[in-house]
């Protein structure tokens, strides 16, 4: 499909939020972002006959993004991975972790609306460094449904992948997600609350804390 | 045609895709029954949703200038 040079630039300038912003959840870096966005609108140019029509133009650059940053990835080769466990293979645990019913579980004590409180003391920080820990695969469903609002069919699209898998990869993405803020959590004082070694903002302000009260051992 | 209902363990499977809107209609509806009937589900509906506008709020909404002029220029040079 032959497209104006016209509507390439203008769509290009329209997705170019999007694209940087994907790309630094993607590289975790800045600098790195640009380069990749950069070289996403470079490659996007050259492979403009591989666009099927006008409408699939944001599945398809983003798909060059997406592909771009694996390949530059394997490319570099030394760079590390940023997963803590096998994206394809979980351990079963980490399929289905949920926050809410960790604070459900029925031999803590809570008052009050735990969940509520712990969304309302949830930083911008925490939530970046638990996304930035997920595994590539994971992550970039992520970004594509909650930060930029695509479909599941876009995301099918753009990944190349089945929808089913997108569903499935969503939730275990989110899952393993929550895992992460729940852990990071815990780390800031779940655990020392009980003793009253009162470490963070979560402890300090009674999120994790109260489910200890009375207690003197860790739960954990 | 009665309406189909849904038990917590369905409720729970589909609770993203409700929540993203991706459920077909006959599914989305069976799900606002149930949520409307079992209070436990719908509070774990209510989290999920609030911690997704959590997670929508991380977006970066426009490029860096940076980022703008280097596309730019790069854009005049094809």
């Amino acid at each position: 499909m032959a497209v104006s040079r016209q509507f390439f630039e203008a769509q290009v300038i329209a997705l170019l939020g999007p694209l940087q912003g994907v790309a630094r959840r993607l590289t975790c870096n800045d600098d790195d972002a640009e380069d990749l966005v950069a070289e996403t609108v470079t490659r996007a140019w050259r492979a403009l006959d591989s666009l099927e029509c006008e409408e699939a133009f944001k599945s398809w650059i983003f798909r060059i993004l997406n592909n771009t940053f694996i390949s530059e990835l394997r490319r570099a080769g030394a760079r590390p991975r940023l997963e803590s466990f096998d994206c394809d293979d979980p351990a079963e645990e980490d399929a289905d972790f949920s926050i809410f019913e960790q604070m459900h579980q029925p031999f803590l004590l809570w008052f009050g609306n735990p969940e509520q409180e712990f969304l309302n003391k949830l930083l911008r920080e925490d939530l970046d460094r638990a996304l930035a820990a997920l595994p590539e695969e994971y992550r970039i469903v992520v970004v594509l449904s909650d930060l930029e609002e695509f479909k599941y069919g876009e995301i099918a699209e753009t990944l190349g992948i089945p929808i089913g898998t997108v569903r499935s990869r969503l939730f275990r993405a989110r899952s393993a997600l929550q895992k992460k803020l729940w852990e990071h959590a815990r780390d800031c004082g779940l655990s020392g609350a009980a003793a009253g070694r009162t470490k963070s903002k979560f402890a300090a302000n009674g999120v994790v804390s109260r489910q200890n009260e009375g207690d003197s051992g860790e739960k954990r | 045609m009665t309406d189909r209902q849904i038990d917590c363990e369905q409720a729970l499977k589909q609770i993203f895709e409700f929540i993203d809107h991706e459920l077909r209609d006959a599914d989305h509806e069976a799900m606002q029954r149930h949520l409307h009937a079992c209070k436990s589900c719908f509070s774990r509906m209510e989290f999920e949703r609030l911690l997704k506008e959590k997670v929508c709020e991380l977006r970066d909404e426009s490029a860096s200038p940076h980022m703008s002029q280097r596309i730019k220029r790069l854009l005049q040079g094809f």
